[in-house]
Formats: C-alpha cells, sequence, structure tokens
C-alpha cells in the first residue's frame, strides 16, 4: 500500500437511531478520509458520535441504528452504499479493531494462542498450523513482546494490562489489515502504558504503511500520535485539518472550549512528533 | 535485615497458598468419589448375590427394626417393611433407578432448556419474545398440574416421568441461559470477534456456549437433585414410579402409613435422597469453580 493513498472514505455520512416512533441524528453528513501510513484521531466529549463512526464501519452498530444516507469506502470498495452493507466482508480481512478495555475483549477461556489461530484460519486461506505458529509469534514480537511464548500459553486474566491490550492489538493486526481503528483503546491503560501503546502505533503505522482511526477524548494523547484530526461535536465533525493546525489554531469555537477544558493544555507543548 | 524480615511473610504466605490450592484442587475430587461409590454400589450390590431379593415377601417378618435396634438381625440389616421385603435390597435396587432418572431427567431438561435460552438471549428480536412469553407461562404453572395432566392421559411409566422432568425442568434453565446468553453478546470479547469477521455461528458455539458451561454444570447438577425430588414425590403420591419398580422415592410412599411404628422403612430412603441430593449440589459448586479459569490457580 503506497503511502497517501486514501483507504477509508467516508462520505456525507449519516446515521440515524430509531427510538420509541423518533428518529435520532447520531451522525450528520460526516466527511472524512484515512490515507495509507497516516493517523487520524477522532476526538469529541462523550456522545459526540465518535464511537458510532468508528463501529458504522465495521458493521457493528445496534440493531435500531441504521446508515440514513451516505457511502463508506474501503480501499476503492463500497463497504456501505444506498442499498448495500458489505461491512462483515471487510472485518477482520481489512480492518482491525481494538477496543477500550483488552481485560474485557478477549475470550477469559481461550489462551491468547487459540485467539490469534481462530483470526488466523478464518482470514487466511489454506494456513498451516506451522505457519499459523510462526505467524502468531511473529506479531508478538512486533508488539515488542519479549516472550511471546509465555504470552502465547496464558489465559488474558494472567496478563498485564498493558500486555492484554498488546495481544488485543495484535490481534487486529495479525492478518495485515489496511485499516485499523482504535476506539479508546488507551482508557483503561495508566500513563505509562498509554505511552507505549501509543509508540507501538506510531511504529506499526510507520512500517505496515497501515492507516489508523484513532478515537480518542484524550487531546494529549491525539496530539502525540495523530496526523490529522477530526473534532466531532454532537455527531458531526466541526473542524478537521493536521493536528497542529487544529490544536494551535482552531477556528471552531467548540475546538476551542474542548481545548480549554484539558488541565494543563499550553500552547507549543502539542504536537511535538509533528 | 531489612531483606531477612521481609522474607518471612512472603514464606508463610506461599505455604498458605499452597495449602488453598491442593484443597480447591480436591475438593471436586472428594465430592465426586462417595457419589461414584454409591453409583457402582447400587449397581454392583446386587450383583453380588449377598443382597436379599428385594421383592421377595416374608408376611412372618413384618416391620422387623434394623441390626441396631432390639430384635433386630443380621439377616435384614435395616429392617423389613410391611410386606417383610428387606429394606436395605430395596434401597440399593433402588437407588438404581432413583440415580438414573435424576441423570436422565436433568439431561432432558438441561439439553432443550439450554438450546432454548441460548438461541434466545443470543438472538433476541421475536425469537426471545415467543420463548420469554413461553417461560412465563411455564412457570406460572404449577409442576403438579402438568404432572397430573401428563401422568392421567398418558400413564405412568419412565419415557412419561421423563416427558414430565423435561416439561417442567426447560423452563428454569432456558431462563438463566437466556439472561447469561444476552449478557455474553452484550460483552467486548463477542463484538470483537464479530469485528474480527467471525461467522455467528462460530461465535455462539465455539465462544459462546464455552463461557456458559459453568452455568450448565451448575444448573445441571441442581437439575439432578431436582429430578431425585420431583421422581420422589411423583412416587409418593404413586404417580411416578409404582410397584413391583422401586425408587427411593416408592419406598418413601410404602413407608408413610407405618413411619410411627417403624420409622426405618420411610427413613433409609428419605437419608439417601438428602445425602445424594447435597453431594451433587456441592459437587455442582465445585465444578462450577474448578471450570473458570479466572478462578483456578495456575
Amino acid at each position: 500500500m503506497a503511502r497517501g493513498e486514501a483507504l477509508l472514505e467516508l462520505r456525507s455520512l449519516t446515521i440515524t437511531a430509531s427510538v420509541a416512533d423518533r428518529q435520532l441524528l447520531l451522525l450528520r453528513d460526516v466527511e472524512l478520509e484515512v490515507r495509507a501510513g497516516e493517523v487520524v484521531g477522532v476526538v469529541g466529549e462523550s456522545g459526540s458520535g465518535k464511537t458510532t463512526l468508528a463501529r458504522s464501519v465495521v458493521g457493528l452498530l445496534e440493531r435500531n441504528v441504521q446508515v440514513a444516507t451516505g457511502r463508506i469506502e474501503l480501499v476503492g470498495e463500497v463497504l456501505v452504499g444506498p442499498g448495500t452493507d458489505l461491512t462483515h466482508t471487510a472485518r477482520g480481512r481489512s480492518v482491525g479493531m481494538v477496543f477500550q478495555d483488552a481485560s474485557r475483549s478477549l475470550n477469559p477461556l481461550m489462551r491468547v494462542r487459540r485467539h490469534l489461530s481462530e483470526v488466523l484460519e478464518r482470514h487466511v486461506d489454506g494456513i498451516g498450523r506451522d505457519e499459523v505458529r510462526a505467524r502468531s509469534t511473529e506479531v508478538l514480537r512486533r508488539m515488542r513482546i519479549d516472550d511471546p511464548d509465555r504470552v502465547l500459553d496464558s489465559y488474558p486474566h494472567q496478563l498485564s494490562g498493558g500486555l492484554r491490550q498488546r495481544v488485543a492489538i495484535a490481534l487486529a493486526v495479525v492478518t495485515n489489515p489496511a485499516l485499523v481503528i482504535a476506539d479508546e483503546c488507551t482508557t483503561a491503560l495508566d500513563v505509562t502504558t498509554q505511552a507505549e501503546v501509543v509508540a507501538l502505533f506510531r511504529e506499526l503505522v510507520d512500517e505496515l504503511h497501515i492507516g489508523l482511526l484513532f478515537v480518542t477524548h484524550d487531546l494529549m494523547l491525539a496530539s502525540d500520535l495523530c496526523d490529522r484530526i477530526a473534532v466531532m461535536s454532537q455527531g458531526e465533525v466541526v473542524e478537521v485539518g493536521p493536528t497542529d493546525q487544529v490544536l494551535r489554531h482552531p477556528t471552531v469555537d467548540y475546538t476551542r472550549r474542548l481545548l480549554a477544558a484539558v488541565p494543563h493544555w499550553t500552547e507549543g507543548a502539542s504536537a511535538t512528533h509533528a | 535485615m531489612t531483606q531477612l524480615d521481609a522474607k518471612v511473610p512472603t514464606i508463610v504466605a506461599t505455604e498458605h497458598v499452597a495449602r488453598a490450592r491442593r484443597r480447591r484442587r480436591t475438593s471436586v475430587f472428594w465430592l465426586a468419589l462417595p457419589l461414584v461409590a454409591i453409583a457402582v454400589l447400587v449397581v454392583v450390590l446386587p450383583m453380588t448375590g449377598l443382597l436379599a431379593d428385594p421383592r421377595q415377601t416374608d408376611l412372618d417378618n413384618t416391620l422387623a427394626p434394623p441390626v441396631f435396634l432390639d430384635g433386630g438381625s443380621w439377616d435384614n440389616p435395616l429392617g423389613t417393611d410391611k410386606l417383610g421385603q428387606d429394606v436395605l435390597a430395596q434401597l440399593v435396587v433402588g437407588g438404581r433407578l432413583t440415580l438414573f432418572i435424576g441423570l436422565v431427567g436433568a439431561l432432558v431438561a438441561i439439553g432443550p432448556g439450554t438450546l432454548i435460552g441460548v438461541l434466545a438471549g443470543y438472538c433476541r428480536g421475536w425469537v426471545d419474545l415467543v420463548v420469554s412469553r413461553l417461560i412465563d407461562a411455564q412457570l406460572a404453572l404449577p409442576f403438579i398440574l402438568i404432572a397430573l395432566a401428563v401422568i392421567s392421559s398418558q400413564g405412568s411409566s419412565l419415557p412419561v416421568l421423563f416427558l414430565v422432568l423435561a416439561l417442567t425442568g426447560w423452563a428454569a434453565c432456558a431462563r438463566v441461559t437466556r439472561s447469561v446468553a444476552m449478557t455474553l453478546r452484550e460483552r467486548q470479547f463477542v463484538l470483537g470477534l464479530r469485528a474480527a469477521g467471525a461467522s455467528e455461528p462460530r461465535i455462539v458455539l465455539r465462544h459462546v456456549v464455552p463461557n456458559l458451561v459453568g452455568t450448565i454444570v451448575a444448573l445441571g447438577t441442581l437439575q439432578i437433585g431436582t429430578a431425585i425430588l420431583v421422581e420422589s414425590a411423583l412416587s409418593f403420591l404413586g404417580l411416578g414410579v409404582v410397584p413391583p419398580d422401586i425408587s427411593w422415592g416408592a419406598m418413601l410412599a410404602s413407608g408413610q402409613d407405618v413411619l410411627s411404628r417403624a420409622w426405618w422403612v420411610a427413613t433409609f430412603p428419605g437419608l439417601a435422597i438428602t445425602v445424594v441430593v447435597l453431594l451433587v449440589n456441592l459437587l455442582g459448586d465445585a465444578l462450577l469453580t474448578h471450570h473458570d479459569p479466572r478462578k483456578r490457580r495456575r
């Protein structure tokens, strides 16, 4: 995947929920794209539609939630459009997803090895046992896990929070998807582990040229990791642009208020990597 | 010096943990052992010829007391009933049927109950709506009414007894498995599996059901106890196992009218029911702990 090519395109995406005979607008006319080798941050307060946005790409919307208008395209293929919903075919193969809390996103009864082999066997046709083993070890090494064999033979509850989240990320990237979606995946971690996970994501994006849609409410974290940032408020993307520009020279009042709400936010202390 | 001080509690703690670990590992074993022993006993003992014929009546020797009371003899270690039949022999042979009814009775209730419950809890929608109303309807009917209706129309036989156990037992299992399946389907790892492209049947069979095994085992063992109790109650009322077949419940029934004169006829089968049901329930509890890798030690 060449760098800069548009991987994910959301075009005037409107999503509604039917609640007791009324239509609730969850997303309104969202325009967003994620390119290969790029991290796009989606920030906003709770209830602004960040998670709905992330989940719509993998078709994990609740029963009463529908895509009203608009399109979702992934690597040039229309996933969601008028009359089509192919999100299930993209799951795992071209999109990987990392959830908020890895202690809950892994099956407590299965060792890490089986988690990985299950995903691999599902998505890589005719994969042999040796290759599953090799790729499992390799992906954990890529996650900077020093003793992959011990982790592979562990149950989720036997791992630390940071290790668990790295296993969850490994699960999302082991099939080499073009796009990874991380939904608040650092929220349950302590600050040091957060920094590690962020560094890991940066490395994965730079080395594998995947696209990363990074949903977070943590502006500091977003400023560290993201190339571009989309600010969401009440189901709309109110501002989108390069991280520096959005955070230093916000054009929208909402972004300014969001920035003001961050404790100890000082101009210039942010976006050091860019 | 500080290092030395710090080491002492560590060693104590390790020993304590090791002891706790040993205890936990063996609790399933120590509960299962007497149950298996009882099961083997009731199967093997009648074959050895050591027991009297449980159906041999002896009208000269009715209501003979057990060996440890005045007038008792080793010929009838637990005494005889009002027909002069040996209580010990009846207890052993009746145990066979009672345990068999308990096991099969639990299976016929748990199987369909779990299937229906998981389907309803995982699929939701109209399936859930229909199933929930059926469960409500089932639980609203007293079990004795269902039992009476089925038995009076079909007659009293073993298959009919199982039908009654299935009809009365499925709803409770379905209700519990439904609610667990409902929480499981909202768990993040199920969402993650869906995001990773796993198919729905695979999620249900390989991830939801294994996470339900603890619940199913607990329900199953409880249901064994319930089935034994239901059998006893029905037999007591003359609706379940009827002579010449022997079960603990049937013995209980035949002993009730002589309870004031010969307590042993009803007490020994009653004790047997109590002990087995208690053991089965404790075993279910231990298995539940054993199954969960979070509760199990490495």
